[in-house]
Order: C-alpha cells, then sequence, then structure tokens
C-alpha cells in the first residue's frame, strides 16, 4: 500500500478545505469586483475596461456563495474538530510535494542572483538526491544531468539560439 | 508542376525533414513551442528559394502540432496549448499500461487531421477565406460564448466546481494591462502583474507543474525508483491506424472543426482541439468513457489540433491575413522573398501556392515516418525512473518560461500559479475549465467591447444571422449537457435505490 493510501481525510475534511477555498476565493473576488468599479470608463465605448471584470466576478461570486451555502449545509458540526488533525496528515504524507514547491521557489529567486547554470544546477542536484534511491550509480547520474540540463542547456541557449539566460549580478 | 518538382527536390525534402523533426523536438518540452521553433528556423531560410523556405517552415509548422502529443500523452503535461485535450484521454491510457497505443493513435489521427486539412484548402480555400473575413466582432463574441459552453464537459464530477475554474481562468485573464484602451488593471503596482498574466506561463504552471507536483506524492514510491509507466510497453503501429480508420465520423468531424476553426483569425489549435473533444464526447453512445483513456478522445483532439495547419493557412493564402502568431511568421518569410501576399498570391503566384500544399502534405508524411520510427525512442521517457524526470522537466519548463518573454518575473509568476494549480487539484477542481477561460477571455472581452464600441446596439448579436447560430448552439450546447447530468444523476439515484 503506498503512503498516500495510508492517510486519505474523510470526505468531511475535503469539503471543509473546499470551504475556506471558496472563502478565500469570495473574499478576492469581492476585492477585485471593488476595484473593477473604480476602472474609469473611456468617452470612446460603452462599456469600459472595468465592465468585463465586473461581470466574470459578479457570477463567481454568486456561484461561490451558493457553494459556501451548499458546503456549511452539508457539513455536520463535529467535522470541523477532526479537521485540523486530518489537514496536518494530509499535508505530511505529501512533504515531498512541498519540498519540491520550495526548492521550485528558491531556485527562481536564486536565478536572478547567482545566476541560471549554478541555480538549475544545485537545484538538480538536491532534488534528485533526495528523491532517488542512494546508491553509486543514482549520485552519478544525478551530478551529470544536473551538468547537462544547467551548464549544458545554458551554453546550448547561447551559442544555438541566441538566447542569453539570466547570468546573476 | 513547377512548384511541386522544387518541393520534391532532394534538397529540400532533406531539410524538411530535419524541419519536422525540430518542429517535433520543440512542442514536445513543455514551454517551448512551434512559434518559438519557426521563429528560429525563418532566418536559416533567407538563402533558399522562396518555396524551398518556406516547405521547410511548414515541415516545421505540422511536426510542431503532433510534438505536443508526446508529453501529453507520457507526462499529463500540454507540450503546446494545442495539446489540451490530449492530456485528457491519452494521459490516462498510458498510464493505464498503453502508451504505445496512446501515441499511435494521436500521430495517425495527427497525420490524417493533415491531409483532410490539406485537402479542403485546395479546393475551399477562396469562399471559406471570404466568410471567414465577413465575420464581425458579433460573430465572433458569440462564437466564444458557444466555445464557452464546452466547460459544462470538462467539469468532471462537479458542475458548480467547473464553472469556478472557469471563471477563475476568466479572471486571471483580465489582470493586466486591458486589451483594447491599454488601461492598467488589477497590477496592484506590481511590475510582475504590470503585462497581465502570459496564457502559456499560466498554462505550464497550471498543467506542468502540478502535474509534476503529483508525481512526487508518494515518497515511498519515487524511492524505490518507480517509473511513470509499469508494466511491458507494447508497440503495434499498424493496428492502431486500423483503429483510427474504424473510426471515420469523429475523424472528419473533428478535422473539419480544426479546419473551420483554424479559418478564424485570431482562433487556432488551442481552441480547435477542445471544441473537437467536446463534440466527440456529445456525439459518443458512451460520454462517461470520455476523461478514462478512450481512443475516441486522442482521435478528436490530435485531428482537431493538427487540422488548424491547413484551416489557418486559408485566410493567409486567399486574402494575405494571418490568422495566428505562426501564420504571421509564415507570411512574413514570404514577404522577406519579396512575394507580396495577399488576393493575388493564388494567381500570380500558382506554382509557389499549389507548392505550398503539397509541402503540407508531404510534411504530415515525414512527420508520420519520423513518429513512427521514433517512437520506440519516445516511448523510453515512460521508462525514467520519476526522480529524473520531475526535476529535468520541471528545468525545462523554468527554461521555455523564460525563453517565452526574457523575463525573470515570469518565473515568479511559474511558482505562484503552479502551487495555484496543485492547490485546485487537490481540491477537485478540474483545471481544464480554467485555461479554457484563460484562453477565451481575452478575445471575448475584445470582441464584445468592439461590437459595442462599433454600434451600441446588442440587439445585432440577435439579428446577425451567423451571431444567433452561434449563440442557438450555444444554447442547445448548454440544454444538452444539463439534460446528461440530469439523466446521470437520475441513473445514480436508481443504482442506490437498488443497492
Amino acid at each position: 500500500m503506498s503512503q498516500i493510501d495510508d492517510f486519505k481525510p474523510s470526505q468531511e475534511s475535503g469539503e471543509i478545505a473546499r470551504l475556506l477555498s471558496y472563502v478565500a476565493l469570495l473574499a478576492a473576488s469581492v476585492g477585485l469586483f471593488i476595484e473593477a468599479t473604480t476602472i474609469p470608463t473611456s468617452r470612446f465605448e460603452a462599456l469600459g475596461a472595468g465592465a468585463f471584470p465586473m461581470l466574470v466576478h459578479a457570477c463567481l461570486i454568486l456561484l461561490l456563495v451558493t457553494a459556501i451555502i451548499g458546503s456549511l449545509r452539508k457539513l455536520p458540526a463535529a467535522a470541523y474538530g477532526r479537521f485540523g488533525a486530518e489537514a496536518m496528515g494530509w499535508l505530511k504524507a505529501r512533504r515531498l510535494v512541498l519540498f519540491l514547491f520550495l526548492c521550485l521557489a528558491v531556485f527562481v529567486a536564486g536565478i536572478p542572483v547567482i545566476g541560471y547554470p549554478v541555480a538549475a544546477f544545485l537545484f538538480l542536484i538536491v532534488l534528485q538526491v533526495t528523491y532517488a534511491p542512494k546508491t553509486r550509480v543514482t549520485i552519478g547520474i544525478a551530478v551529470l544531468l544536473a551538468l547537462i540540463f544547467s551548464f549544458g542547456l545554458n551554453w546550448l541557449f547561447a551559442e544555438v539560439f541566441n538566447v542569453f539566460l539570466p547570468r546573476g549580478l | 508542376m513547377l512548384g511541386a518538382a522544387q518541393v520534391l527536390s532532394f534538397t529540400t525534402l532533406i531539410m524538411m525533414f530535419f524541419g519536422a523533426i525540430a518542429g517535433i523536438i520543440a512542442a514536445a518540452i513543455p514551454g517551448f513551442t512551434v512559434t518559438m521553433a519557426i521563429v528560429l528556423t525563418l532566418p536559416l531560410t533567407f538563402s533558399m528559394d522562396p518555396l524551398q523556405g518556406i516547405s521547410v517552415m511548414l515541415s516545421v509548422y505540422v511536426g510542431g502540432y503532433t510534438g505536443g502529443l508526446i508529453s501529453a500523452a507520457l507526462l499529463g503535461i500540454p507540450g503546446t496549448p494545442s495539446s489540451v485535450a490530449t492530456t485528457f484521454d491519452a494521459f490516462p491510457m498510458a498510464r493505464n499500461g498503453e502508451p504505445g497505443r496512446a501515441l499511435s493513435l494521436g500521430v495517425w489521427a495527427s497525420f490524417f487531421g493533415t491531409l483532410i486539412s490539406t485537402a479542403v484548402l485546395i479546393v475551399a480555400a477562396p469562399p471559406l477565406a471570404t466568410f471567414a473575413v465577413r465575420l464581425g466582432p458579433w460573430e465572433y463574441f458569440s462564437l466564444i460564448v458557444f466555445a464557452l459552453t464546452i466547460v459544462a464537459s470538462l467539469v468532471g464530477d462537479s458542475l458548480q466546481r467547473g464553472l469556478i475554474a472557469a471563471l477563475i481562468g476568466l479572471a486571471i485573464a483580465t489582470i493586466g494591462t486591458d486589451p483594447m484602451m491599454g488601461r492598467p488593471r488589477f497590477d496592484m503596482g506590481l511590475e510582475l502583474l504590470a503585462a497581465g498574466l502570459p496564457f502559456l506561463v499560466v498554462l505550464i504552471g497550471i498543467f506542468a507543474i502540478s502535474q509534476l507536483a503529483s508525481e512526487v506524492e508518494d515518497a515511498r514510491a519515487i524511492k524505490t525508483g518507480e517509473k511513470l509507466v509499469s508494466g511491458t510497453i507494447e508497440f503495434k503501429t499498424w493496428a492502431v491506424m486500423r483503429e483510427v480508420l474504424m473510426r471515420p465520423v469523429n475523424l472528419i468531424r473533428s478535422s473539419l472543426i480544426g479546419v473551420g476553426i483554424g479559418a478564424l483569425p485570431g482562433a487556432g489549435g488551442s481552441i480547435a482541439n477542445l471544441v473537437a473533444y467536446d463534440q466527440a464526447k456529445r456525439s459518443s453512445k458512451d460520454p462517461d468513457s470520455f476523461g478514462t483513456g478512450t481512443a475516441d478522445g486522442v482521435v478528436a483532439s490530435e485531428a482537431g489540433n493538427s487540422a488548424t495547419a491547413g484551416g489557418g493557412l486559408i485566410p493567409l493564402i486567399s486574402l494575405g491575413i494571418p490568422g495566428s502568431a505562426v501564420d504571421a511568421i509564415l507570411m512574413a518569410s514570404l514577404m522577406v522573398h519579396g512575394i507580396s501576399v495577399g488576393p493575388r498570391l493564388i494567381m500570380d503566384n500558382a506554382d509557389l501556392v499549389y507548392g505550398m500544399f503539397l509541402a503540407m502534405a508531404v510534411s504530415s508524411l515525414m512527420m508520420l515516418v519520423i513518429c513512427v520510427l521514433s517512437m520506440r525512442l519516445f516511448l523510453r521517457v515512460a521508462e525514467v525512473p520519476k526522480w529524473v524526470v520531475v526535476p529535468v522537466v520541471m528545468v525545462c519548463c523554468v527554461v521555455g518560461s523564460f525563453a517565452l518573454n526574457n523575463r525573470v518575473t515570469d518565473l515568479y509568476l511559474l511558482a505562484a500559479v503552479g502551487l495555484l494549480g496543485y492547490g485546485l487539484k487537490a481540491l477537485d477542481y478540474p483545471l481544464a475549465p480554467l485555461v479554457l477561460g484563460v484562453i477565451l477571455g481575452p478575445i471575448a472581452e475584445t470582441n464584445l467591447r468592439r461590437a459595442l464600441m462599433t454600434e451600441n446596439d446588442w440587439s445585432l448579436f440577435v439579428t446577425r444571422p451567423v451571431s444567433l447560430i452561434f449563440l442557438i448552439a450555444a444554447v442547445a450546447s448548454v440544454a444538452w449537457a444539463v439534460r446528461g447530468i440530469l439523466r446521470r444523476r437520475k441513473q445514480r439515484k436508481l443504482q442506490k435505490d437498488t443497492a
């Protein structure tokens, strides 16, 4: 059995997570709707730059309110108590995904500072070594691939396509 | 005959062969597009004869429309926007242990789709082009409304979450400069958002990054060197060819949809594959099988997107109007050689135009040969362990996203949109309607506002015949989808009651 199958949150916790997403989206949508009303309309057109976004956000708000009411009606009060523990379990089971996004964030933030080749090399080495079965062969393959897709790709883009990837400060 | 002789010369054929390979490889890598491959090819054609140069570019074009299939089927990541719908069935089919069948179906459907579009191009280019350019913003807006009804087919388990996803896509498309007056919108004073969210970065983030993240969910499996597809990979291309030909209605309908949408300036493969998939699902006797790895879904999507290659040439050849960025580059390459593009092109340069038609057909044949010969090599991707594929493809996505506009800020967007995509996927929101919203949003807004700027009269949307036809089709499409949903609900209730 896989690790993901070991931990499956209840349907109720899934519904609570969705409910939270509806609330977050509703807050964003209401904010953007209000901002859209402040966009001035040009005298040359019947609909201004804010009209289409207002239409979209109005529909979104309507749908989200319906979804929130539907979720609240479905959920028993006891479900909220279990949510915290189940959400933590869900996140723990996906620790490699969280690590992936963390590495991606550091990688893209590091590109303008240390340049593409070094940032990509480090990103590839760290991720591959973390994910791969630990043997000498896999480490060797990881280093080779990291070199090819960092310094090699940088060379290919610069010399063949005339596209210069960031070199860093 | 002169044109045919030039296209079929040994030198041209060799160059076209390499062009098709370049197109396939470029489109197979997420983040790299057919447009980028064609732009890079353009300077290489300056020293060639006009027909030789355009033939090479057409081979890149045709190869590119098929290349997107490879990553769509094997990784679940659309290599190009035109292969979004291909992921719906080709990827589940590959994961069910049939990656060879998924790729072969797509390649054969692309081949036949391109051939059908070339035949339509030869026969119907002038009348179709005249019709396409007569359409005003009212018809375009109504067409987009019709295209948006596709959402009903892509929603998966929940219509509500599908609609929310589509509206999120439309909302994302409104960020940045307003398409009509250039007014800034929702940029929060950030340079990052000022130019809007580039569609391809959103596509890569939503589909590629979230899919790659899903691949590493199972820590135990990945650390034991799990591959993308387990089991023996079978490859029976001739049997699959028969399988494709056994679906003549789907093949022809999807190809004609591709030609029709390709002929409309501003539309293209990214819409055609979704519309063709939607129509195949609606007319299927077993619509529930779509999305689980059915052959009909792969055939519809790939025939639909490949046929837009021929469709896009219709307004270009007949009227000198490029229908897409790629067509504009093709047009530029003709102009570089001193050939004026416009309604007289076919009269003044008949050899060139008929040579282009032949080059399209030859390119599709080359694409087929290359794909069939190299299929086993592509299928090896499915045997690479996930610990190699995930980081390497992610780096390719980052490089591709940067190369689109040479902007580091696009990389921050990529990471943010990837996280959003993964979160939405984990919460059971369908991602395809979101992408559809991002594609169609700017076209819908531009045409709605243009229509009302031309004449401030809403009734024109229903009094102009073609616009009315599209709107009636949209209403019928929604009614059909609602009927299907209600019927499925009733069936489930009956099953529950009997259980």
